[in-house]
């Protein structure tokens, strides 16, 4: 091996694993990440653009055609193509100068000057044209992945606030607890009464659609309808519906925190059905765009 | 026969036990209550739901109590009659009750299908937990979305193209490749935005210029008029070594198949609705700053100057001049000492705007009667053309002749004059005038004396009357000899030719300049609040008629400026002047256009001169007067001899 690798190479490595293992042991993120050295990146990146921009002088009026739209047009597409391939790169996970970790703290941190360089790129004439869907679909990946990177940096606290301590698969268990003791509980009851019970077990704990997991309202909750028929009701076994009443409010709150873990998850993950295909239609918009520009020369 | 209800539990190991059990009697019940026969701990089950009971020990019949049916191959009954040995399944709530026979024996098998409640159900937890579970998937998405773009935006611009190749004028309409619009056309090209291919022919070609000349035809040929035919490598020869970015442009117009010198890379389209952008300085510079040198190392003969920016970097006037007495006009050529134009006119201005003296003298005594004031004024003389752009020549019968007079007769009070410009005329009219008339009577013929006859004599009255009568159509030819000979009324103002070789005598033609500029356009109505005096400054001290008062650069420069405003002397009310302000490329012998809000002319800042200034002017014209365009001038009838003279 020794002779197949430098040993200056090798060093290089070494130290480069070593640093890495700090920033490990410091917990730094992918934000922070060596000192915010791709926010600086591309803070000057960003400057530089529009400096220049400022500074020369395209005439008839800046536009993508210009030497200087042609340039940062090229800048920004092959930013584009790279930025997609975080998809493919973080399937691979490495531990060196370029980690997984690297390689999104620069994603985020270009990602973002491209918004300038792609802005300033259409010399801020826009219209109802395939140039400027590109722009959209360009600015509308950004802004969510911009999203991703908030709700990353501050939703995680509320995730472990509200699951405390319990795992995903305990808190349904938990669920799954409350249902047989309501089951068993519920026996003595009249059929009247057992009708809401049951209706509370058939319920899918993971049911309702998107706005539901978004938004963590669930207006037909069978389990508090359950718990409303039963306090209303009168007659029959008046103990064992006070049991069935006690089990259905904890089965209520053991719900509510699922369903506030599903909707921190749904908020975290949201971003990404709105980032991966538009990033997809955006490819298919920037090719529309540049070969329009070369069809129509 | 009896029923034996049999019960089926799974140990861990997966092994079933089953365990029957005989039911007593020939009637059970089934339900959720503890005393049923049969005890089905299931909510969905009603405490007395069933009863089931088999009258010959074969056919069974279930019947369901308290309005809860079970299910029976699918379909809701109350009650049922079952063949044991056919068998049958019914089902209560989750659970599940199966007849079948065995022997003598009916067998009833009561077992749990369902889950005991919803989330009881195995989950897949990666899966549900996440949004993958209540939303379409991100890859379907991702090409779905693809796909629809690239339809609507690729495939359909291509095949709007592909489906007009060989159609002159599309239909109107929506065409999918107006998706590609970069930008509204210019308003001259405004109709032309449904069809791209009318300019955009053919796929992945830039626009050649075939398909501008196609409609715009004059254009062209002034354009190539107008820079002496060059050809195209001439033309790419002449501008200015690329800079950074011009070489990135190069190097993609190069590497994607785009030729250079083009109509449109000045003539850029798709900037915005409105009229064409007007031609910075900038594509005039871009060839004509240091254009010699560059022209010269690529072989080219050149003849004409470098040109940048008219604050700075421009060639001193060429007017178009006679350089001698009779030469043909040609440009002259400044720097080879003071220039000078012959008209054919003799004319000093110096004595003509003096502000006393005997021109000044005689005008003042016009006054009433013409337009003069104390003095005489250029605007006495010179007078704009019709459109205010040009000068109309000088007419010696409207400008000449209140003080010039030609008139040699009263006949009955009316008074007869030479025949401006037709000296054959002049020489005709003359000789007939001495004809036809006796000398003035001797002063010793007249009174009251009686006179004797026969004073004949030579050296007597009657002899010196006779002898002058005799003799005096021979005067006429003094008399010609003297109107065009020094002191004569021709020669003051115009050269003349002595008879010789069979000609009489001849006055040289005269000829006024109207366009001394002809590189460049100058309009006089533009600069109609400034003086004259202002710019032709050396017209009050001339002397000759032969001196070339046409304004120089520096002049100009007192005012314009390079379109960025650089300039190279002071200026108090600079007039920032692209090339394009005087210059035009498809010289079609109008103004140079200009958009409209270009045309404006801040002559508020120029008319409105501090006192200092127009003081310093009135020192060289003297007094004001009128001005130029505010002549109300009764013009007298004139014949046609509009070219001057």
């Amino acid at each position: 091996m020794a002779s197949l690798f430098p040993r200056r190479l090798l060093g290089r490595r070494n130290r480069a694993t070593q640093t890495e293992r700090v920033r490990e042991r410091k917990h730094e993120g992918f934000l922070r990440y060596a000192n915010f050295r791709w926010a600086k990146i591309s803070g000057g990146l960003c400057l530089l653009v529009i400096t220049s921009y400022a500074l020369i002088d395209v005439t008839p009026r800046p536009n993508g055609g210009s030497w200087y739209g042609y340039t940062l047009g090229t800048i920004g597409a092959l930013l584009i193509l790279w930025l997609t391939a975080l998809g493919y790169r973080k399937r691979k996970m490495t531990r060196d100068a370029w980690s997984l970790k690297a390689w999104t703290s620069a994603h985020v941190y270009l990602g973002l000057s491209l918004i300038v360089i792609g802005t300033w790129h259409t010399g801020f004439q826009l219209g109802w044209n395939v140039h400027t869907l590109a722009w959209a679909l360009m600015m509308l990946v950004i802004l969510s992945g911009l999203y991703g990177v908030i709700v990353y940096a501050t939703l995680p606290a509320a995730l472990s606030n509200n699951r405390d301590e319990m795992t995903q698969m305990q808190m349904l268990e938990a669920i799954r607890a409350f249902d047989r003791q309501l089951h068993a509980a519920a026996q003595p009851l009249s059929p009247e009464d057992t009708a809401p019970v049951l209706a509370s077990l058939d319920e899918d704990p993971f049911a309702g659609g998107i706005r539901a997991r978004l938004s963590g309202r669930y207006p037909k909750d069978a389990t508090a309808a359950a718990l409303r028929a039963l306090s209303l009701s009168h007659g029959g076994n008046a103990d064992a519906r006070q049991k069935v009443i006690g089990l259905l409010s904890q089965k209520e709150a053991a719900l509510a925190r699922l369903r506030a873990h599903l909707r921190i998850r749904a908020m975290l993950e949201i971003w990404l059905y709105v980032h991966v295909p538009l990033t997809f239609a955006l490819i298919a918009a920037l090719s529309a765009h540049i070969i329009s520009v070369f069809f129509y020369w | 026969m009896s029923f034996i209800l049999r019960r089926i539990s799974t140990t861990k190991t997966g092994k079933q036990i089953v365990r029957d059990q005989p039911l007593p009697g020939a009637s059970i019940t089934l339900g959720r209550d503890g005393g049923n026969t049969i005890h089905v701990a299931d909510l969905a089950v009603n405490p007395q739901h069933a009863t089931i009971s088999s009258a010959d020990g074969r056919h069974v019949r279930v019947q369901a109590s308290e309005g809860l049916g079970f299910d029976l191959n699918g379909r809701t009954l109350d009650i049922a009659d079952i063949d044991s040995a056919a068998g049958a399944e019914l089902r209560f709530g989750g659970h599940r009750l199966t007849i079948a026979r065995e022997g003598e024996n009916i067998i009833l098998l009561v077992e749990r299908i369902d889950e005991l409640s919803q989330s009881s159900k195995d989950v897949d937890e990666a899966r549900a937990f996440s949004l993958a579970a209540v939303m379409p998937g991100r890859r379907m998405g991702a090409w779905a979305f693809a796909l629809v773009v690239l339809l609507a935006f690729l495939i359909g611009p291509i095949w709007a193209w592909h489906s007009y190749r060989s159609v002159d004028v599309r239909p109107q309409g929506y065409h999918a490749d107006k998706a590609w619009l970069s930008g509204p056309l210019s308003s001259a090209h405004a109709s032309l935005k449904n069809d791209c291919q009318a300019c955009h022919v053919d796929a992945f070609v830039a626009v050649t210029d075939k398909a501008c000349v196609g409609c715009h035809t004059g254009e062209h040929k002034a354009m190539s008029a107008s820079h002496a035919d060059a050809s195209t490598a001439m033309l790419l020869a002449a501008r200015h070594p690329p800079g950074v970015g011009e070489k990135v442009l190069a190097g993609f117009a190069k590497a994607f198949n785009k030729p250079q010198g083009r109509c449109v890379e000045c003539h850029t389209e798709h900037e915005g609705a409105g009229p064409m952008p007007p031609t910075p300085q900038k594509f005039c510079a871009d060839c004509h700053d240091g254009m010699a040198s560059r022209l010269k190392a690529a072989g080219f003969k050149v003849d004409v100057a470098d040109a940048g920016d008219f604050g700075t970097a421009h060639p001193e006037f060429r007017p178009l001049v006679r350089a001698a007495p009779g030469a043909k006009p040609a440009r002259a050529m400044p720097g080879t000492g003071p220039l000078v134009d012959y008209d054919g006119l003799k004319f000093p201005h110096d004595v003509h705007l003096a502000a006393n003296g005997g021109v000044a003298r005689m005008a003042a005594s016009f006054r009433g009667q013409y337009d003069f004031g104390k003095k005489l004024e250029c605007q006495n003389c010179h007078r704009p053309d019709a459109d205010g752009v040009r000068i109309k020549p000088v007419v010696m019968e409207r400008d000449c002749a209140m003080c010039h007079s030609l008139a040699f007769e009263t006949v009955g009070g009316v008074t007869r004059t030479l025949r401006h410009g037709e000296p054959d005329q002049v020489v005709a009219d003359l000789y007939a005038y001495y004809r036809s008339t006796p000398p003035s009577r001797p002063l010793q013929l007249g009174g009251m004396e009686r006179r004797r006859p026969g004073q004949y004599a030579e050296g007597q009255l009657y002899n010196i009357y006779f002898r002058e009568v005799a003799v005096r159509p021979n005067r006429a030819a003094d008399a010609v000899r003297a109107v065009f000979s020094k002191g004569g009324a021709c020669y003051d103002c115009h050269t003349i030719f002595a008879p010789a070789s069979g000609n009489n005598w001849r006055v040289m033609a005269v000829n006024q300049t109207p366009r001394y500029l002809e590189k460049g356009w100058f309009d006089h109505d533009a600069h109609k609040a400034t003086k004259c005096a202002d710019c032709h400054t050396a017209a009050p001290g001339s002397k000759a008629a032969s001196d070339l008062l046409v304004p120089g650069l520096r002049q100009c420069r007192d005012c314009h400026v390079g379109e960025g405003g650089a300039r190279l002397v002071k200026v108090e009310t600079a007039t920032e002047s692209p090339c394009a302000m005087c210059h035009e490329y498809h010289s079609d012998g109008g103004k140079p256009w200009m958009p409209a809000r270009q045309r404006k002319v801040n002559s508020a800042a120029i008319t409105h001169k501090p006192l200092a200034a127009i003081y310093d002017v009135s020192l060289i014209t003297g007094t004001e007067g009128r001005g130029l365009y505010d002549v109300t001038w009764r013009t007298p009838s004139l014949h046609g001899a509009r070219r001057g003279g």
